[in-house]
């Protein structure tokens, strides 16, 4: 195997609703490409941190004179969790996404093989871009690492 | 013409819902419905099995996917290829909606009042509208047994006040299908009003064209439709009854009829008085009664200031008394379509 990229970042909820795209250069021969991503925590542990945003959540989203029913259940929404997911670009476009709720992903491209979301297709050479989009951070913080990786075998 | 059921938002694996595209196309047979379409999240890969899926089980699927965004979900339909939303901020919708109109698809807003994040990421509608006249559809519908969901009221109410404000934007239903379930509650199908001669060339096109002009009549049970009769002439789900010069006065017939053979054994009701509200910009102006075993009955309104007519259908319907059916408008205005 041959890393083409390996990163790690730390995320906030400041972080919500913003994407983080890496470019990176895919050489000739390429015929299998590999990329892990992985993010941490998953789950918003913090109860009175679930509590208050539920509740502000029911105020922006319910209707008034439902609010009273739906603020006794506030429960039935927990937990809260972080959502980033993942997508890819070759030079020529855009090569599928995986819209998934696993914080812990693992994805393979080829001519003839690609992950759930993936277009498959050949490897070509040039710029790929890979994009995550940070849909929402519930948690102070979140680690994420995301490998890239050519040529067979596991890391 | 002919009224063919279709569920028009579902996923698979491909994003995050449980079954695949052959699994739930035999699911979608056995519930009746003759098409889908798949909207997996971001994604059009699942469509890769697409004409294997349609001559094996017969199911028609549109091509499309659901723009799961930071500001809200936008299903498309009739979609060639992806069509880019990354780039989109809150205020920047029309430029999104332009590229897949490009491509002869069609938008539609996916639950608008469902509660956003972090309880549901991107759920509930943000994105600035400039224009409604952009928006080729509202899903008013959507999850199982529709009706009684709480967030769908707001929808069905701000579709009503944009027909009164004479924006004629059609309304659909969409399960928003992740998986299936033995005891599931009832699912209401979109009957869109196929036109048979665009069919044999095109079907997907054809189901796309029926949403775009507002052929769809939504049901969890009988197919519901309405037409109105006026000098010798019938006007349909969709269609426009032309108002000359002064603004149309006088009466004119209604005809609703009700079709309770389709989707055969994937609902039922029990034998009940059934009540149909004619419904308009000027609120309800009649009502009557039938039976499920009635096939068309007709009554009489006055046109004056109407600028949209449809049908409700309300009765026992899962042990609730709800609306069951309703139509898309028929429209009085200046032009025809």
């Amino acid at each position: 195997m041959n890393t083409l990229l390996k990163v790690k970042g730390e995320l906030s909820p400041v972080c919500s609703k913003t994407h983080i795209t890496y470019s990176f250069y895919i050489p000739e021969g390429v015929t299998e490409l590999h990329a892990h991503f992985a993010y941490s925590p998953k789950v918003l542990e913090d109860a009175e941190k679930s509590k208050e945003l539920v509740l502000e959540s029911l105020a922006a989203y319910v209707e008034p004179h439902l609010l009273p029913v739906y603020r006794d259940k506030w429960e039935s929404y927990l937990p809260l969790n972080n959502l980033i997911t993942l997508s890819l670009d070759d030079p020529q476009g855009f090569r599928g996404s995986g819209h998934r709720h696993n914080p812990d992903q693992r994805y393979i491209l080829s001519e003839q093989e690609a992950s759930p979301g993936l277009e498959r297709g050949p490897v070509i050479s040039g710029m790929w871009k890979i994009t995550l989009s940070v849909h929402c951070i519930v948690t102070e913080t979140c680690d994420y690492e995301l490998q890239v990786w050519e040529g067979e075998g596991t890391l | 013409m002919k009224w063919l059921p279709y569920e028009l938002h579902t996923h698979t694996p491909h994003s995050d819902g449980r079954h695949s595209l052959m699994e739930m196309a035999l699911e979608a047979k056995k519930l009746g419905l003759q098409g889908i379409a798949l909207t997996d999240h971001n994604t059009m890969s699942g469509l890769a099995d697409r004409d294997e899926v349609q001559q094996e089980t017969g199911i028609a699927i549109i091509r499309g996917l659901e723009w799961t965004t930071f500001y809200g979900h936008m299903v498309t339909l009739g979609l060639r290829e992806y069509a880019e939303w990354r780039d989109l901020g809150p205020d920047d919708i029309h430029k999104g909606i332009e590229r897949v109109h490009r491509q002869g698809g069609i938008v539609g807003i996916a639950h608008p009042f469902r509660m956003g994040s972090p309880i549901c990421t991107g759920c509930h509608w943000e994105y600035a509208i400039s224009d409604w006249n952009d928006i080729d559809y509202i899903e008013v519908w959507h999850s199982l047994f529709p009706p009684i969901r709480n967030h769908n009221a707001p929808t069905f109410a701000m579709w009503t006040d944009l027909l009164n404000q004479g924006c004629r934007i059609p309304a659909s239903s969409g399960r928003d299908w992740h998986n299936s379930k033995p005891n599931d509650d009832p699912a209401a199908a979109s009957f869109l009003g196929i036109d048979e001669e665009l069919a044999a060339v095109d079907m997907e096109q054809a189901a796309v064209d029926a949403i775009r002009k507002g052929r769809v009549s939504l049901s969890m049970g009988p197919l519901l439709l309405c037409s109105i009769q006026i000098s010798g002439e019938t006007y349909g789900l969709g269609q426009t009854v032309p108002v000359s010069g002064k603004e149309l006065s006088g009466s004119a017939s209604v005809i609703i009829e009700l079709d309770s053979n389709v989707r055969k054994g994937s609902w039922t009701m029990p034998k009940q008085t059934l009540r149909v509200e004619l419904v308009s910009n000027k609120g309800v102006i009649g009502e009557c009664s039938l039976s499920a075993d009635d096939t068309a009955i007709s009554c009489l309104i006055d046109t004056k200031g109407l600028l949209w007519l449809r049908a409700q259908l309300y009765g026992t319907f899962h042990e609730c008394s709800t609306m069951i059916a309703f139509t898309n408008p028929v429209y009085f205005g200046k032009f025809t379509e």
